[in-house]
């Protein structure tokens, strides 16, 4: 029982940062029918800024304010840096294609992920970064939490799955209640018509890059703050969360959040209790039978061409 | 339409034919004049048939080892044919089919593996070469048939998905192989080794001689590549190449019209494997072992790269794509060449950008005396902000370019993050004087930050120039080299 | 436009032909003896980039201070190229580097190749050709062993640090002897150095009655806390042989995390004081950690210098190691040819007599004489302390 409750807790919160990376891919297919390949490493350069702050700001050992500021400094760092990158990735890389047969945008994204990766491997070498949260006032990010029955469950983790819940639970009321999420979702629907009807596709664009780029880089800096983080981190994550977006339904906002916790689910479950040398294998057997079965995804649309 | 040469456009005609609009007519015409000489040229040139052009190629290329004795540039060679092999492949795949294949180098492991497993000491199977091969190909293209299969009714993003979970199986699959149901099949991540060279009728071909590539291997590969040229060639022109031609146009319409498109779909999937299948057994029996890492989303996009440059659907292009991409990346590695390779691509970009005009030649004076300025202040303030150079070539430059014996730590991203901001405004100016000014400033940031930021890491900067130049070709050139300009009809 | 692609294509054609030319060139001067007062060249073939470019390039810039301390010193001029094997593209550029340096007659020797499969492709090539390779990572034992006959190695492979064979075993042993341990968890991810060291311990440790569980995550994991529940809270230790210093620590610190009591144990891939600190842990390693060698002292503040923002790993003080064996069995071999050498086989030959006396880990280095490993190899136990640094304990 303990068992379950550890693998619980851990796919809670793996699953959460694979939610928002999910949903920066859902996000931006939804309104451009576009695989955003270069995203996860959008996540890993999220996550170097944050590295960079906790440097400036004085490192784990002694940081320069309270842990709490920190927390959140490191995070408003990582994600406006991030919002900024999303942007000029989709004003230099995808625009000019926006027009261009579907082939085109996917290959300047696979070109762009390339980039950005060696680029930051250029730049910053191929060292592991950890960003030894353990220091932080002294462990006590892992050491205060609550215990259920014998399963501790540290300070650290509940910061991450909530803040993930935050964030998507902002994310959601932004689409569904206000007049630029309205925007979006009648992007994604027709952008033709939406054009038509008077909304400017490219702030609304813009603006979902920024929404799907920001969480990549909150993602990156909690992901960060558990497991140390390398250049070329971001095309293994990214897609794991590519992963959980299709599972989700990609376009999807719910979707891409049920996705994230169902991979982080069967990414744990599978390592705990059976065997971890095929653990792999069974992921993606049972994703490439979904794809077959219910291209769509648990909470997509049936893609309906009209003729 | 009318494939006959590489270079494919229509025959100019003179006079409008029967029910045939006079503009369309007169259009390959126009073309043509429009060429001035070089289209004179082209005219003559594309009136020579295709199978020409092969031989000659061949020819050519059989006349390397003659020129070059270097083992390694003869080995460079043999690799340069396998990549144009694997990109034929893909080529039939993405190019003639329209799928986006992102496990396309799946099936080049697997017949690697097949290979391996076959003809070398993990079973004691040795299969002769000439039972081999073939084998190996149809292995590949039943494969290739049964992925096809589930993968019908997926239209084109998600077979992208699905193809990339499929590679990644692949690879789990051959790490592991060590422990299926206590047998090791794949050898794992050690890999197996010891694997037979090729052989025919008894002979068996040494892969080196005291160590030396054997060019045996190069005549071998690229006997294959054309035969496998040709044979692509001939069911490109068959009914099945055209239906895939229109599949890839419009695949509502294509349906309409009563095609199989389920069983085109198939075919181009399992041809396109066999062509890789078989280029994994060449290279498996050359390198005499094989590895799972070899199969790594890394050769994908190097072969993608190839495909898209060359221009996807042309077989030339596809050619010249491959061994474009193989001899930059090789040129690439080493720091001499790069270098000379980076101010010729500069100098030749910024005199094609401008032409030959008073504003080029302003962009000149103005890129050196700025240059000479920044040299000499630096130089005057400290000795070692610009010693820093070591060897002939790098000297004379590191007299214009500062070179500084040691970078701070803080200089390669601040440098690179300028230059990157400077080239990306740089495309949002208009004013053609204001961008001769920020220009100028520029080329010298990139002649800087690629002699001391990019240079010294040989290694990711190939790949960095991979990725721009991926991109940059989707947004000016997305038809490549040699490819035809598509046009989607939504 | 096409009349700039056709351009282009032919100014690259005709650099290439230019630069190759010029490499035949050189090929065709190889009858004559060579001078050791012109530039030799080393190579270093290792991982530059991708996935284990931490390795090689820690290798590499250890390598470079050698190149750039040591060849003055020893009356040499010594160019080093760089020939980068991504793990990703599998062993197809170790071959295509053996060829580039086999080819080229000044070329003296090549420091690496870094992986154990890289040695195992090339390792013919080189032989063949004469040419002298030390490794400084490559510790598969049968690269200089015959193991169930076989042997991938060759006479002209030469390794400065212990092979696999001596590692596990080593540890293992303190492991029964001094933990006195009952059971065991064993990791590997799934590449060779994780699981030849897995597969050694666990042989020793059946053979000494102690229960053992083996677990195997893929390289690409970042996150083990799943892998963590498989560690039973009886469990005495968990063998983790890790090449990467944070995921030791971030599995350290986890295992506290869950509330197991397993110690940890791992291999010299972990050894960063810097970065792995986690007390209580226990790590091997060849050498002890290099900080703690005061001869070292000047070496590593060059090194720091630098290379600023940095840290010393366990990686790069035996490239530097390497290169010096071949940088002195350049100088035996030019003093016994009085100032030139007819080829690299006399490098080749010269490489085996070495003796180093102040060897950067500590006490004097020669070959042993049976294989081409290192004489009386031995690997050092170390205790992390509860300040984070690194005790001598077995």
């Amino acid at each position: 029982m303990a068992t379950f409750t550890q693998l619980t807790v851990d796919a809670l919160t793996l699953g959460s940062v694979y939610a928002l990376v999910a949903l920066g891919y859902s996000l931006v297919y939804g309104v451009l029918k576009l695989l955003n390949f270069a995203h996860g490493d959008v996540f890993m350069v999220g996550s170097f800024i944050g590295y960079g702050a906790l440097q400036a700001l004085g490192g784990s050992s002694s940081p320069d304010v309270p842990v709490w500021l920190l927390l959140v400094l490191v995070t408003l760092a990582a994600m406006a840096g991030c919002a900024v990158l999303g942007v000029v990735l989709e004003r230099f890389a995808y625009r000019p294609l926006r027009d261009a047969p579907r082939i085109a945008p996917l290959i300047s994204a696979l070109g762009a992920s390339f980039f950005i990766a060696n680029s930051m491997q250029l730049l910053f070498g191929a060292q592991q970064r950890d960003y030894q949260s353990y220091n932080l006032s002294g462990g006590s990010l892992y050491f205060r939490g609550f215990d259920i029955g014998q399963v501790h469950v540290p300070l650290l983790r509940i910061i991450t799955i909530s803040a993930a819940l935050v964030m998507m639970v902002v994310l959601w009321y932004l689409v569904n209640r206000t007049a630029t999420g309205k925007a979006m979702r009648a992007t994604s629907f027709d952008r033709e018509a939406a054009a038509m009807m008077g909304i400017d596709i490219d702030r609304v664009i813009v603006f979902t890059f920024v929404l799907g780029s920001a969480l990549a880089g909150a993602a990156g800096v909690m992901f960060a703050l558990r497991v140390p983080t390398a250049a070329s981190l971001g095309f293994t994550i990214g897609l794991k969360g590519f992963t959980a977006a299709v599972i989700g339904g990609i376009g999807s906002i719910p979707g891409a959040m049920v996705g994230g916790l169902l991979l982080g689910g069967a990414e744990s479950y599978t390592a705990g209790y059976w065997t971890t040398t095929w653990s792999d294998l069974v992921v993606f057997s049972i994703l490439i039978a979904f794809m077959i079965f219910r291209p769509q995804g648990l909470l997509g649309r049936a893609d309906i061409r009209k003729v | 339409m009318s494939d006959t040469t590489p270079f494919s456009s229509d025959v100019p005609a003179a006079t409008p034919a029967v029910g045939q609009d006079e503009w369309v007519a007169r259009h390959a015409e126009r073309r043509l004049a429009r060429g001035g000489r070089l289209g004179a040229i082209e005219g003559r040139l594309r009136v020579i048939p295709w199978w020409a052009w092969l031989v000659l190629f061949v020819a050519a290329a059989s006349t390397m080892p003659a020129i070059e004795s270097s083992g390694y540039v003869r080995r460079v060679g043999f690799d340069t044919v396998i990549f144009m092999l694997l990109a034929l492949g893909l080529n039939v795949v993405v190019g003639w089919g329209g799928l986006l294949d992102l496990g396309y180098i799946a099936f080049y492991g697997i017949g690697s593996y097949a290979y391996a497993i076959f003809d070398s000491g993990q079973f004691g199977y040795h299969v002769p070469t000439i039972v081999a091969i073939p084998a190996i190909t149809l292995l590949g293209a039943l494969v290739g048939l049964l992925l096809g299969l589930p993968s019908r009714r997926l239209s084109g993003d998600y077979l992208a998905i699905v193809t990339l979970f499929f590679l990644e199986l692949f690879e789990t699959v051959a790490t592991n192989g060590d422990q299926i149901f206590g047998h090791d099949i794949t050898g794992g991540a050690d890999g197996i080794l010891n694997v037979d060279p090729l052989s025919f009728f008894g002979h068996a071909l040494p892969v080196q001689h005291n160590g030396i590539f054997a060019v045996s291997y190069y005549y071998v590969a690229l006997g294959i590549f054309a035969v496998v040229f040709v044979a692509l060639r001939f069911v490109n022109r068959s009914r099945t190449g055209r239906a895939w031609r229109s599949l890839r146009e419009d695949p509502l319409a294509a349906e309409v019209m009563g095609m199989p498109v389920n069983w085109l779909k198939l075919a181009s999937f399992a041809t396109g494997a066999a062509v890789a299948a078989l280029t994994g057994t060449i290279s498996t029996a050359l390198s005499a072992s094989v590895f799972p890492l070899n199969f790594s989303p890394v050769v994908l996009i190097t072969v993608y790269a190839m495909v898209i440059l060359g221009g996807s659907g042309s077989q030339a292009g596809v050619v010249l794509g491959a061994i474009v991409v193989n001899v930059l990346l090789q040129m690439l590695q080493n720091p001499g060449q790069a270098r000379v390779l980076f101010y010729v691509v500069l100098a030749g970009g910024v005199v094609a950008a401008f032409r030959l005009s008073r504003r080029l030649a302003v962009l000149v004076v103005a890129t050196f005396a700025f240059g000479a300025l920044v040299r000499g202040v630096a130089g005057a303030l400290h000795r070692s902000w610009v010693d820093g150079a070591h060897g002939g070539i790098a000297h004379a430059i590191s007299d214009w370019v500062v070179i500084p014996v040691r970078l701070a730590s803080w200089l390669p991203p601040v440098s690179y993050g300028l230059l990157l901001a400077l080239v990306l405004g740089l495309t949002l100016v208009r004013n053609g004087w204001l961008r001769v000014a920020v220009l100028a400033p520029t080329l010298y940031l990139a002649a800087f930050v690629w002699e001391n930021v990019m240079l010294p890491n040989p290694g990711p900067t190939r790949y960095v120039m991979l990725g721009l130049l991926l991109i940059v070709l989707m947004i000016a050139r997305p038809n490549g080299l040699l490819g035809e300009r598509r046009v989607e009809i939504v | 436009m096409k009349k700039w692609i056709v351009l282009a294509l032919a100014a690259l054609a005709a650099s290439v032909v230019a630069s190759t030319a010029s490499g035949s060139a050189r090929t065709a001067a190889a009858a004559q003896k060579i001078s050791c007062r012109s530039t030799l060249k080393i190579a270093i073939v290792t991982p530059l980039t991708g996935g284990a470019a931490f390795l090689g390039q820690e290798q590499l810039s250890w390598t470079k201070l050698a190149v750039k301390q040591l060849a003055p010193a020893l009356g040499l001029k010594i160019q080093l190229l760089q020939g980068d094997t991504p793990v990703e593209q599998g062993i197809a550029p170790a071959q295509t580097l053996a060829q580039k340096y086999v080819s080229d007659p000044t070329v003296m020797g090549i420091i690496g190749p870094a992986t154990s499969g890289g040695v195992a492709a090339s390792a013919q090539t080189y032989f063949q050709a004469k040419m002298a390779q030390i490794s400084p990572s490559a510790t598969r034992t049968d690269l200089t062993y015959t193991v169930n006959g076989k042997r991938e190695g060759t006479p002209a492979f030469f390794r400065v640090v212990p092979a696999d064979n001596v590692q596990g075993p080593s540890d293992a042993a303190y492991m029964v002897k001094t933990l006195h341990v009952k059971k065991v968890v064993i990791f590997d991810f799934q590449e060779p150095y994780s699981q030849g060291l897995a597969t050694a311990v666990d042989n020793y440790l059946k053979a000494h009655n102690v229960t053992t569980i083996r677990v195997s995550a893929p390289v690409s994991t970042t996150d083990f806390s799943s892998y963590v529940t498989k560690v039973p809270s009886d469990a005495s230790a968990v063998f983790f042989p890790t090449q990467q210093p944070p995921q030791a620590q971030t599995f350290a610190e986890q295992l506290v995390e869950q509330g197991k009591k397993a110690i940890m144990f791992s291999s010299d891939g972990s050894d960063a004081p810097s970065q792995y600190n986690k007390p209580g842990g226990y790590l091997s390693n060849f050498a002890p950690d290099i900080t703690g060698i005061k001869a070292d002292a000047s070496l590593i503040a060059a090194w720091k210098k630098a290379n600023p923002g940095q840290q010393v790993g366990s990686f790069g003080p035996p490239a530097y190691g390497a290169t010096q064996v071949l940088l002195q069995a350049i100088h035996n071999a030019c003093a016994k040819g009085h100032g030139s050498i007819t080829s690299r086989a006399d490098v080749f030959h010269a490489v085996k007599k070495v003796r180093i006396k102040n060897w950067i880990l500590g006490g004097s280095f020669r070959f042993s004489t049976k294989t081409n490993d290192p004489l009386n190899a031995k690997f050092y136990i170390f205790k992390i302390q509860s300040d984070g640094s690194y005790k001598l304990v077995g």
